[in-house]
Parts: structure tokens; sequence; C-alpha cells
């Protein structure tokens, strides 16, 4: 768009509203954070005291403690899966032109629109006829699934404006295709690579729908979302905190390739 | 790289490796079991029957279920294209540096945990909630107002899960359209808000299709925000799926319902692309 004249200008009005959106947006997050400082055992918003108590305490819940260390060893192993099978077909479908590319193209991006829910009940009876049974291999599978067509997003978007002939002109020098890939192709596509690893990562460690079916129930989200069911303490806000933290870290390296 | 023809395939095959066993055969397996009959023992029996269809179909409690998802999909759908037009517009007007402020608190909320963004809204819409205190003491109400664990509490925790998946494509859409025509319109002599429906309207029908699609196809499938925020007077399918796969072992039930839900969902993909391709037929669909 060119630069906004007095045609295209953003009154006072419409700024309110965007400020509201923007309130909207980031007003449950605000409070919930503000509610992990608690030092009272209820959830009080503003906290009357505050306190880093439910810190420690999530710190030392053995439940909350092993849904964590479960989560992030199914988001880390799902997301290898992922960011290889996602790059290899996006250059797949970048590079080549074969008989039913369209329908493949359409066919891995369905776990975005998918509901994984559908998944989660097929793969109940799926697992156990391929001698798996409900647990980490299963969910980091499953996870992985749903995080291919974000890293083939990714990184297709980052091959938009790949020169190929620097390929052919590596092979034409006589280097191998293997190290041509890893010399010309995967720098290019690096941050494609690490955006798509990102998010699938990230949405691994928030999965409900699919981990339902596929885990004892013992992940984190499962455990954190049993927990505000049954409890009505500020301990589901502090260990979100650190959460939010992890995501804020992460978000930029997303955000970079995103909006280019 | 090599120019084989089974390069392709070679390059294809780990998403393959992956999409064939763990995606493509569970939900022909899901198929599968909704033509199945469910066994007192929790079996299910392979021999060919459409009475889970029909249960779910015409059974009051299983329609009820389904009318009360495609309501609040619906609902949510139209809330937030509403809702995001306008701030999608302001977003691709405004200044650089304020463009970036606002699609960083776009992106933020996608990237929180649905847990952290349901407990928030908890204690906002709670009766003794953030809301309800600022109401009751401005006297604007006498009594807590019911809002959470109600559909209409549901509701706003599922608008605010999606709505950044609506705003998204909108301002990739509108970012598109070139300066220029909105100024050769204005030339034209064409009022600003004939611009508006001539020209911006019909631009961002493929921002509008796309976030649609992401909006229907979450809210739908949804199963956090009913099971974190939701009312059991008003039930919606995807907890509704699990109660009766887990609790009730009654798969072949909970088969046909599943189906149903994919059945909607791809209706819902494929009708959306085909009404873009006759809107906005310059555009690429997903």
């Amino acid at each position: 768009m060119s630069q906004p004249d007095d045609t295209q200008r953003n009154g006072t009005a419409l700024r309110l509203y965007a400020a509201a959106v923007v309130v909207f947006l980031l007003l449950p997050i605000a409070v919930a954070a503000a509610v992990a400082f608690n030092n009272g055992e209820r959830p009080d918003f503003p906290p009357a005291q505050m306190s880093l108590r439910w810190f420690a305490s999530v710190l030392h819940s053995d439940l909350l403690m092993d849904g964590l260390c479960k989560s992030v060893i199914i988001a880390v192993a799902s997301t290898v899966l992922s960011a290889v099978a996602g790059s290899a077909a996006a250059i797949a479908i970048n590079h080549h032109r074969f008989a039913g590319r369209t329908l493949i193209q359409t066919f891995l991006m369905l776990p975005i629109a998918l509901p994984a829910i559908v998944l989660g009940l097929g793969m109940l009876f799926s697992l156990p006829m391929l001698g798996l049974n409900v647990g980490l291999v299963a969910a980091t599978l499953g996870h992985a699934v749903l995080g291919i067509p974000y890293v083939i997003a990714m990184v297709l978007a980052s091959l938009a404006n790949f020169d190929r002939s620097l390929e052919r002109a590596s092979l034409n020098l006589g280097v191998g295709p293997a190290r041509t890939f890893f010399r010309i192709t995967l720098p290019h596509i690096r941050p494609g690579v690490i955006a798509g690893a990102i998010a699938a990562f990230l949405l691994s460690m928030d999965n409900i729908s699919l981990s339902l079916f596929i885990t004892r129930n013992d992940t984190l989200p499962l455990r954190l979302m049993q927990h505000m069911l049954s409890y009505t303490d500020p301990s589901v806000a502090a260990m979100s905190v650190m959460l939010l933290l992890i995501s804020l870290v992460l978000l930029p390296f997303i955000a970079r390739t995103r909006l280019g | 790289m090599q120019r084989s023809a089974y390069a392709p395939w070679i390059w294809l095959f780990p998403a393959g490796a992956l999409l064939i066993p763990f995606f493509l055969l569970p939900l022909a397996i899901v198929v599968r079991n909704s033509v199945y009959f469910d066994d007192p023992q929790g079996l299910t029996v392979p021999a060919f029957t459409t009475a889970n269809y029909l249960k779910v179909l015409t059974d009051p409690y299983y329609v009820k279920v389904l009318s009360n998802t495609l309501l609040v999909a619906a609902i949510s759908t139209v809330v937030s294209l509403l809702v995001a037009f306008p701030f999608a517009q302001f977003v691709v007007r405004t200044s650089d540096s304020a463009r970036n402020l606002l699609l960083w608190c776009v992106y933020v909320p996608l990237y929180v945990s649905v847990i952290m963004r349901a407990f928030g809204w908890t204690i906002i819409l709670a009766d003794s909630g953030l809301i309800n205190h600022l109401l009751l003491r401005l006297g604007l109400i006498d009594a807590p107002l019911r809002m959470l664990f109600e559909a209409e509490g549901m509701m706003v925790g599922m608008i605010h899960r999606y709505l950044p998946l609506m705003i998204i494509p909108l301002i990739t859409a509108l970012q598109k359209i070139d300066g220029n025509l909105l100024k050769a319109s204005g030339n034209l002599g064409a009022s600003g808000a004939r611009t508006f429906l001539r020209v911006t309207l019909p631009m961002s029908v493929p921002g509008m299709v796309a976030g649609g699609q992401l909006v229907f196809a979450g809210v739908l499938s949804d199963y956090a925000m009913p099971a974190l925020m939701g009312s059991t007077k008003f039930q919606l399918i995807a907890p509704a799926i699990y109660y009766e796969a887990i609790t009730n072992s009654s798969w072949a039930l909970a088969g046909a319902m599943a189906t149903v839900v994919l059945g909607l969902v791809a209706s819902f993909l494929i009708a959306a692309n085909l009404l873009l391709k006759r809107l906005a037929p310059w555009a690429l669909t997903l």
C-alpha cells in the first residue's frame, strides 16, 4: 500500500477501536500473569499481596514437573521429525513438477484444517495395528503430523526468492548433490526451517485435543487442565507465566519469517 | 537436484512415512468404525450398519449438540470477521513502527497456551470476577451476571482464541491492494463508501475466506474451550465425542460423530474454495 493520504487516514474513532481490540487480545493474558503473583490461596485480581510462592509451589509439584518433562520430550522429538519431513516435502513441491503435485500439496496441508480430535480417535485404533501403544512415542508421531504443514508453509516462503541456478552451478562445478544441498540449499532455507520448527514446538507444547487420546493424560497441558478443573488456586497461572516466557523468547524467530 | 523422475518422491518420502500411517490411516479407521456396531462389552463389531448415523442425525441429544456446535462456529466466524476487518484495515494504514507493535499483539496470544487464556477469562468473567465487580461498583446491576460456565462466556473465550487467525489473513489480503487503485477510484468520482464497497471489499475476499476457514474449522472441533469454560447444559461436539469414546466406549458412535465433524469441515473448506474461485478468481487458494 502507498503512503497514507487524505482518503485513507486512520481517524480517532478507529484508533480507539484498534486499542480496544488490543486490550481484548492481551487482557486475559495480563490478568492471568498478574494472578500468578498472588500470596493468598485464591486467584485474586489484583493480588492483595504479591509473592512468588505459587512459582515455588509449581516447581515442587511432581505432577506438573513430570508433565513438563514429558511435554518437552514430545515437543522436541516431534519438532525434529516435522522439520525434516516438512523441509524435504517443501523442496519436492518447490523444485519439481510431477503428477499429482497440487493434490499432494493440499494433502500435506490438511493436518492444519482437519480436526485433531478425529485424528486422535482414529489413532487409538491405528496405533495397536502398528504395534504401538499410547505414550511418548505415539504422542511424538502424532504431534509430528500436526507440525508438518507449518514447516512446509514457512520453508516454501523462504524458497520463494531462491535462485535455483546456484544449485545448478554447484552441480556443474562437480560438487555432489548432498554437498550442494548442505552448502547451498539448506543455508538459504534455514530461517524458514527454524521458524517452522518453532511454530511446531510451541503448538506441540500446547496440544490438548490430540494428546487426550494418545497419551496417558500426563502431558503438561492435560495436567494443567485437570488441575484447573479441580482446584481454584493460582498455580495454573504461575506455570503459564513460565511457559509464556518460553513463547516470548521464541516468537521473534517466527515473526521475522512470517512478516518478511 | 537430480534430474531423475523419482527425485521428488525421495524428497516426499519422510512426510509420506509420517502422514500415511499416522494421519491417513487413523482417519480411514474412524470412517470405517462409524458403520460398525458397538457391543455392550465396549468392542466394535465389524458388521455394516447405518444406525450410528441415524442416531447422530435424529436423536434429540445429538442433534442439539450438533446444532449448538454449528451455531457457535457460525457466530464466532461472523463476529471474528466483523471485529477483525476494521482492525486489519487500521493495521495496514498505520505507520511501520505502530504496525509492528500491533502485529506483535496479534501474534502473542496465538502462541500463549490455551490454558492460560482460558484461566485469564475465568478470572475476568467469574461471578465475583472483574466485569461483575466493575458493574456492581458502578451500580449498573444488582446481582452478578452469570457468564462463566455459560455458552456466552465460552463464546468470548472461543472468539479470543481464534480472532488472530482471522486478523492475519485479512492483513495479508489488504496489504496486497495497490493504493493507486483506491486513488483512481476516488479520482473517478467514487465516494469513500463506494470505493470501499467496489474495491477494498472485493479485493479482501481471499483474506476473509482464508480466515473464515481457519476460524470455522477451529471452533467446530475445539475441545479445550468448552471443557474449561463451557456449560454442561450447552454441549459441543468435541467433548461429546471424547465422552462417547473414552467414558462410554461407544467407539462406533463416536466414529459416526467424528465423521460428521470431518464431513462438515471438509465441505466448508471446499465450499469456501469454490466461493473464492467465483468471487476472487485471481487469488490462489490454500
